[in-house]
C-alpha cells in the first residue's frame, strides 16, 4: 500500500504509522458526561466502505495527514493535512 | 586538581579537535569491487553548517524577503532544494527547511536575520553528511530508498525526507552526473556507514575526505 502525502508524494506505507479514525473530536473536559467522554474514548465505527483515519508521516515530513480510504480495498480516495482539517473544522466548516 | 586544568591554554587548543561523524567508521581509499574505474565516489563532508528553520505562522513570506536580504537565498518549495555552490536551503517539511553553508563560519548571523520569523537550531554537529557520486550512484542509492530517483521523479534540485535501511535520511540530487547529497542523524552515522558501505561495495567504491574544517 502506498499513501500519496500532500508534501512528499507517494510513499511507502512503511514511512507513516497509524492511529485510527480521525472523526472523534475530545469533549470539553470539565463539561462532558460521562458517556460522551466514554464515547470519545473506547467506542469506535467499524465501518466497511469509506474510513477517515489519521496516519503520521514520520519517516518523511513528520505531518498528520487525514487519510480517506476504502476499508474494504484499501483504495486511498484522499489524503489532506490534519492541520487544515482542524483549521476548517475550527473555522466551523464541515470537515 | 586534573590534568586538564593545568595545562596552558595553548595546550588546550589541541586537545579540542573537531571529530569527524565518520571517525572510526570510514576508512579513506578504494574499497570494495577491485579492478577497473571505482562505481561510486563518497566523499565524507565534516565542514559544512547546517541550521535547521522553521517559519513561524504566517511569516513565509517575509522570511523569504529576509533570507534574500542577509544571504541571497530564496525558500524552496516541497521537495525542492534552492543551492547555489555550496549553500542554500533543502526543504524539509511544510514550513521546514534546512540551511546548508560551506562553513559553519557563514551561518553566523541567521538567526539574528530571521528574529520573528522562524526559528533557528545550529545542526552542523547534528547531522553526518557524505556526498555519493560516480557512475553507478543512482543505481546504488535505489537499493536503499523507496522513492523514485528516475530523472523524471526526482532530478537536481529536487529533495526528499525519507528512510534508508530505517534510518531517518534527507537526501537531495546537486547535479545531473548525479550527484547526491545525503545527511543522517549523526548518532545513526556508524549504522548508515554499515549499510553504504555494503551497498557500495559491488559497484567498488572510492572514500575521500571533503574540504577540512
Ligand atoms: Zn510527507
Amino acid at each position: 500500500m502506498r499513501i500519496r502525502c500532500p508534501h512528499c508524494g507517494e510513499r511507502d506505507n512503511g514511512e507513516f504509522s497509524y492511529l485510527g479514525d480521525a472523526a472523534p473530536v475530545r469533549p470539553d473536559g470539565p463539561n462532558a458526561s460521562a458517556e460522551a467522554m466514554h464515547d470519545y474514548v473506547y467506542l469506535r465505527d467499524n465501518p466497511a466502505g469509506l474510513h477517515r483515519e489519521l496516519w503520521y508521516h514520520a519517516a518523511g515530513c513528520r505531518s498528520w495527514l487525514v487519510v480517506t480510504r476504502d476499508t474494504r480495498s484499501h483504495e486511498i480516495h484522499e489524503v489532506a493535512p490534519a492541520r487544515d482539517v482542524a483549521l476548517s473544522r475550527r473555522r466551523g466548516e464541515v470537515a | 586538581m586534573s590534568d586538564v586544568a593545568m595545562v596552558g591554554a595553548e595546550k588546550l587548543e589541541s586537545i579540542w579537535k573537531p571529530r569527524s561523524a565518520w571517525a572510526g567508521y570510514a576508512r579513506a581509499g578504494r574499497h570494495g569491487r577491485t579492478g577497473g574505474e571505482a562505481g561510486i565516489t563518497l566523499t565524507l563532508r565534516d565542514e559544512v553548517g547546517l541550521a535547521t528553520l522553521i517559519v513561524a505562522d504566517g511569516k513565509e513570506a517575509a522570511l523569504d524577503r529576509a533570507l534574500e536580504a542577509s544571504h541571497g537565498w530564496s525558500l524552496p518549495e516541497a521537495g525542492r532544494a534552492a543551492l547555489a555552490g555550496e549553500e542554500g536551503l533543502i526543504w524539509s517539511g511544510p514550513g521546514q527547511w534546512l540551511a546548508i553553508a560551506g562553513t559553519r563560519r557563514r551561518l553566523d548571523g541567521l538567526a539574528d536575520a530571521v528574529t520573528g520569523l522562524a526559528s533557528v537550531t545550529d545542526q552542523s554537529d547534528g547531522r553526518a553528511l557524505v556526498r555519493v557520486s560516480g557512475p553507478c550512484a543512482r543505481e546504488m542509492l535505489s537499493k536503499g530508498v523507496a522513492i523514485d530517483l528516475h530523472p523524471r521523479a526526482f532530478r537536481a534540485g529536487s529533495a526528499a525526507v525519507t528512510s534508508i535501511a530505517h534510518i531517518g535520511a534527507q537526501l537531495w540530487q546537486r547535479d545531473d552526473a548525479p550527484t547526491y547529497d545525503l545527511a543522517v542523524a549523526r548518532s545513526f552515522a556508524g549504522s548508515f556507514w554499515s549499510w553504504l558501505s555494503h551497498a557500495a561495495a559491488e559497484f567498488g567504491y572510492g572514500v575521500e575526505h571533503g574540504p577540512g574544517r
